[in-house]
C-alpha cells in the first residue's frame, strides 16, 4: 500500500508540476472566459453594443412601409402596429412618389384578384433575399393576417400557428418549444463531447506516463522496486484524480471568470438538467475512466513507444466515439429509442451514451444503475485482464505492436 | 547459504534459447563477476534472478528463497539499459526511487545529500536530469542503486561511459560495499576491471556456463606450460624450452611438454643466472575470455 501511495504521489506531483498541465487547465477556461467576457462587457454597454452591431450590420431601417390595397381587403390596421409604420396609399402613382421622396422604404400592392391568386407585389429600391420572410413576419404581414381573419387578432394568431402542442410525459422531461429547441438539440451533443474528452484525455495520460517511462528506460528499475500491479494501481488512481481535479478546475475557473466578466452560465429555464445528473456523472466518469485507463495501460505495457501505441489507440477508443456520431441525431431526436438505449447499456459506450440520455431526461429509473453495474463488471474484468498484460516480460519486450497482438493479449492468449 | 543460487535455469524467447541449463551461486559478501559476450544470456540471467522474467525451467533462490516483493527493498540493481526520469530535477528523481525502496522522505534526503556531495553532484541537484552530462547521469544512476543500502548489489556495466577518475570512484565504491558486507554481482566487458575486483566469476556464452569458479583457479587452469623470467643480464638458452617470447623487458619461456617450471628454475640457479623475477605465466582474463568465446579453450 505504501508503494502504491508513493507511485500515486509521484504521478500527481509530476503531472501538476508541468507547466503544460496548468496551461491546458487554466488556459482553456481563460480563453473561453475572455471571449464571453468581451461579449458580456459589450452587452452591459448597450451603446457600445449597438455601435458594434451597426458597424457589422449597418444602420437599422426605421422608415415606414406603404401599401396600395386594390382588393379592398385591408379595413383596419391592428392596434399592435405603431401608428405611421404602415401607410396606406390610394394608388401606385402616389406610393411611387413617396418612395422616390424617401418617405417610405418600399410599398406593397395588393391586387384586386389577391383572394384568387394570393400574390402580392413589393416594390423597393433595395432588394434582399430575406425580403419575403421579413414581409411575412413584419407589420404588413400581421395586418394582412388580421384582416383576412375578419379583424380578429386571436384568430389571426391561431391561423399563423395552429398547433401549440402541450406535451405531457409520464416521466419528467423538458418540454421543448421554439426557443429552446436549439439547446435541446445541442445539450446531448455537448454532454457527449465533454464526457468523451474527459475520459479519453484522462486515460491517455496513463498511456503517456507509461510510454515516457519506457522511453526514459526506467521501467526495469521500477519493476525491481514495485510490482506491476502496484505500478498500475498507483498510476490509475493518480491520473484519475488529476483528471477529476482538472475537470473541477475547468468548471470552477470557467464559472468564476464568467461571473467576473458579467455573464453567468444559465441554461434556459425550460431545459432542466435532472438533479441526479451530477451524481451519475461522477459514477460514469469514474467507471468509464477505469475501463479506458486500464485499456490504455495495457497498451502502454505492450507498445514500445507512443508512435506504436497510437495505431491501436483509435481501435480502443472507437466504442466511445460511436455515441458521438449520433449525439445530435439519435440522442436528441429519439433519446429513448432502441439504438440510444442499447448504446447507453453497452459498457464500452455507456459512459458517454448514458450521460447524453441523462442530460435529455426521461431515462427509465432502472437503466442508469443497470448500465453502471454492467460498466463496473466490465471495469473489473478489464483491469484484471490488463494486470495480466502488465507483466515485466511484456513491458520490456520492445516488440512492435499490432491491434491483433493487443487484442490477443487482452483475451489472455499471450 | 549462498545469497544467489541458480539451479539449471533455462529461458527461451520464441525459438531463441537465451539461457540453457545455467547454474551458479554467489556467496555472501563476495564480489562476483558475471561475464560473457553480447547476447550471451547475462541480462536474461539477471532478470531471472530478480524475477523480472520467469525461467522456463530450473529454480532460483535469492536472499534465502524465492523472490518476494519485500526482498526488492534489499536489492540494488543497475541495469545495463539504464535511465532516469529526464524531465524532473535530479534530487526529486533520487527521492522517488529511494522512497520506492521503502526509505522515508527525510532519510532519502539525508542519504542523497551525502552521496551527491561525494560524487560531485551536489551543485547539480536542482537541475533536470536531462541537463546533466552522460557521466553525471551515470553517477546519479549509481547513487539511485545504492541509496537504500542494499544487501545485494547487481550492477550491469557500471563503468561504461566513465572517465578514469570516475571509474576509480566506482571501483572504490564497489570495494567499499564488499567490505561493508554487501554481496556484489558485477557484470562487465572490461576484463581488467573484473580481474582487479572480483573474487569469483562465471562466464556465460550462448546461454551456457563456460567457466565458473575462483578467478585465480581459472587462470591456473588456463595457464600454458610457460614461465615468465627476468634476468639482470638477460636469460640464456635453456634445455627444455621450446620457444622464447619477449614480454615487457622479460621473456616468456614456453616449455616442452613434460618439462616442469621447477626444472627451469633449478637450471637457472645451477647456472648462477641473476634472476630478478620468476613466475608461472598465467593468462589474463582477457585472454581466457577470448579463448573460451572463440572456442579455443584448452579443454
Amino acid at each position: 500500500m505504501k508503494k502504491i501511495l508513493t507511485i500515486l504521489k509521484n504521478e500527481v506531483v509530476t503531472l501538476i508540476s508541468r507547466p503544460s498541465f496548468w496551461l491546458v487547465t487554466l488556459g482553456l477556461p481563460l480563453v473561453a472566459a475572455l471571449i464571453f467576457g468581451v461579449i458580456g462587457g459589450l452587452n452591459r454597454n448597450q451603446e457600445a453594443s449597438q455601435a458594434v452591431s451597426q458597424a457589422f450590420l449597418g444602420p437599422q431601417e426605421t422608415r415606414p412601409e406603404g401599401y396600395v390595397d386594390l382588393s379592398g381587403l385591408i379595413r383596419q390596421i391592428p392596434p399592435q402596429i405603431p401608428p405611421g409604420l404602415l401607410l396606406p396609399f390610394p394608388d401606385e402613382e402616389t406610393a411611387r412618389r413617396a418612395l422616390e421622396a424617401g418617405e417610405i422604404q418600399g410599398y406593397y400592392v395588393i391586387p384586386a384578384d389577391y383572394l384568387e391568386r394570393g400574390v402580392i407585389r413589393y416594390i423597393t429600391p433595395d432588394p434582399s433575399p430575406f425580403l419575403a420572410e421579413r414581409a411575412r413576419q413584419g407589420p404588413f404581414g400581421w395586418a394582412l393576417r388580421v384582416n383576412l381573419a375578419g379583424g380578429d387578432p386571436m384568430l389571426a394568431n391561431l391561423v399563423q400557428g395552429p398547433l401549440d402542442i402541450e406535451e405531457i410525459s409520464l416521466t419528467p422531461v423538458a418540454a421543448p418549444d421554439d426557443d429552446n429547441l436549439f439547446m435541446m438539440m445541442w445539450v446531448p451533443y455537448i454532454v457527449t463531447l465533454v464526457y468523451f474528452i474527459l475520459i479519453t484525455s484522462t486515460a491517455t495520460l496513463l498511456l503517456n506516463s507509461l510510454s515516457k517511462e519506457k522511453e526514459n528506460r526506467i521501467m526495469e528499475i521500477l519493476l525491481t522496486s514495485a510490482s506491476p500491479r502496484q505500478l498500475l494501481t498507483g498510476k490509475i488512481i493518480a491520473l484519475g484524480a488529476v483528471g477529476l481535479l482538472q475537470t473541477i478546475l475547468w468548471g470552477g475557473t470557467t464559472y468564476i471568470l464568467l461571473n467576473l466578466s458579467g455573464r453567468t452560465f444559465n441554461l434556459p429555464s425550460e431545459i432542466r438538467l435532472p438533479p441526479e445528473l451530477l451524481a451519475w456523472g461522477l459514477v460514469f466518469f469514474l467507471l468509464g475512466y477505469a475501463v479506458y485507463a486500464a485499456l490504455m495501460a495495457g497498451l502502454g505495457a505492450l507498445a514500445p513507444n507512443l508512435r506504436e501505441a497510437s495505431q491501436v489507440t483509435f481501435v480502443i477508443l472507437f466504442p466511445l466515439m460511436v455515441p458521438l456520431f449520433f449525439s445530435n441525431t439519435v440522442f436528441a431526436e429519439a433519446p429513448h429509442g432502441a439504438l440510444a438505449t442499447g448504446l447507453s447499456l453497452f459498457p464500452l459506450s455507456a459512459p458517454v451514451a448514458m450521460m447524453a440520455r441523462l442530460s435529455v431526461g426521461g431515462v427509465a429509473w432502472w437503466q442508469p444503475p443497470l448500465a453502471a453495474l454492467l460498466l463496473a463488471a466490465t471495469a473489473v474484468l478489464i483491469v484484471r485482464a490488463v494486470a495480466r498484460m502488465f507483466r515485466a516480460q511484456a513491458m520490456l519486450s520492445g516488440q512492435p505492436l499490432k491491434v491483433k497482438t493487443y487484442l490477443r493479449a487482452l483475451m489472455g492468449k499471450m | 547459504m549462498p545469497v544467489i543460487e541458480l539451479s539449471h535455469i533455462s529461458k527461451s524467447f520464441g525459438a531463441v534459447k537465451a539461457v540453457d541449463d545455467v547454474s551458479f551461486s554467489v556467496e555472501k559478501g563476495e564480489l562476483f563477476g558475471l561475464l560473457g559476450p553480447n547476447g550471451a544470456g547475462k541480462t536474461t540471467s539477471i532478470r531471472c534472478m530478480l524475477d523480472i522474467f520467469k525461467p522456463d525451467s530450473g529454480s532460483i533462490s535469492i536472499l534465502g528463497g524465492p523472490m518476494t516483493e519485500a526482498k526488492k527493498d534489499r536489492i540494488g540493481y543497475m541495469p545495463e539499459e539504464r535511465g532516469l526520469y529526464q524531465d524532473i530535477p535530479l534530487e526529486r528523481c533520487l527521492a522517488y526511487l529511494g522512497s520506492l525502496k521503502g526509505l522515508s522522505e527525510a532519510e532519502v534526503k539525508r542519504r542523497a545529500a551525502g552521496y551527491l556531495e561525494r560524487f560531485d553532484l551536489a551543485a547539480h541537484k536542482h537541475k533536470k536530469v536531462k541537463e546533466l552530462s552522460k557521466g553525471m547521469q551515470q553517477k546519479a544512476q549509481v547513487i539511485a542503486t545504492i541509496l537504500h543500502q542494499p544487501e545485494l548489489l547487481i550492477v550491469d556495466e557500471p563503468f561504461s561511459g566513465l572517465d578514469p577518475v570516475n571509474t576509480q570512484m566506482i571501483k572504490d565504491l564497489l570495494r567499499e560495499q564488499r567490505e561493508a558486507g554487501v554481496t556484489v554481482v558485477l557484470c562487465s566487458h572490461q576484463m581488467h576491471l573484473v580481474e582487479e575486483l572480483c573474487d569469483r566469476i562465471v562466464l556465460i556464452d550462448h546461454g551456457h556456463v563456460m567457466l565458473y569458479g575462483a578467478l585465480e583457479e581459472i587462470r591456473r587452469q588456463f595457464a600454458a606450460n610457460a614461465v615468465l623470467v627476468k634476468g639482470a643480464d638477460g636469460v640464456p638458452a635453456l634445455e627444455g624450452v621450446e620457444r622464447v617470447e619477449p614480454v615487457n623487458g622479460a621473456v616468456k619461456l614456453h616449455l616442452r611438454p613434460g618439462v616442469q617450471p621447477q626444472e627451469v628454475l633449478r637450471e637457472l640457479v645451477r647456472r648462477d643466472v641473476p634472476v630478478e623475477h620468476f613466475e608461472i605465466a598465467l593468462p589474463t582474463l582477457d585472454e581466457i575470455f577470448i579463448r573460451v568465446v572463440q572456442g579455443r579453450s584448452g579443454f
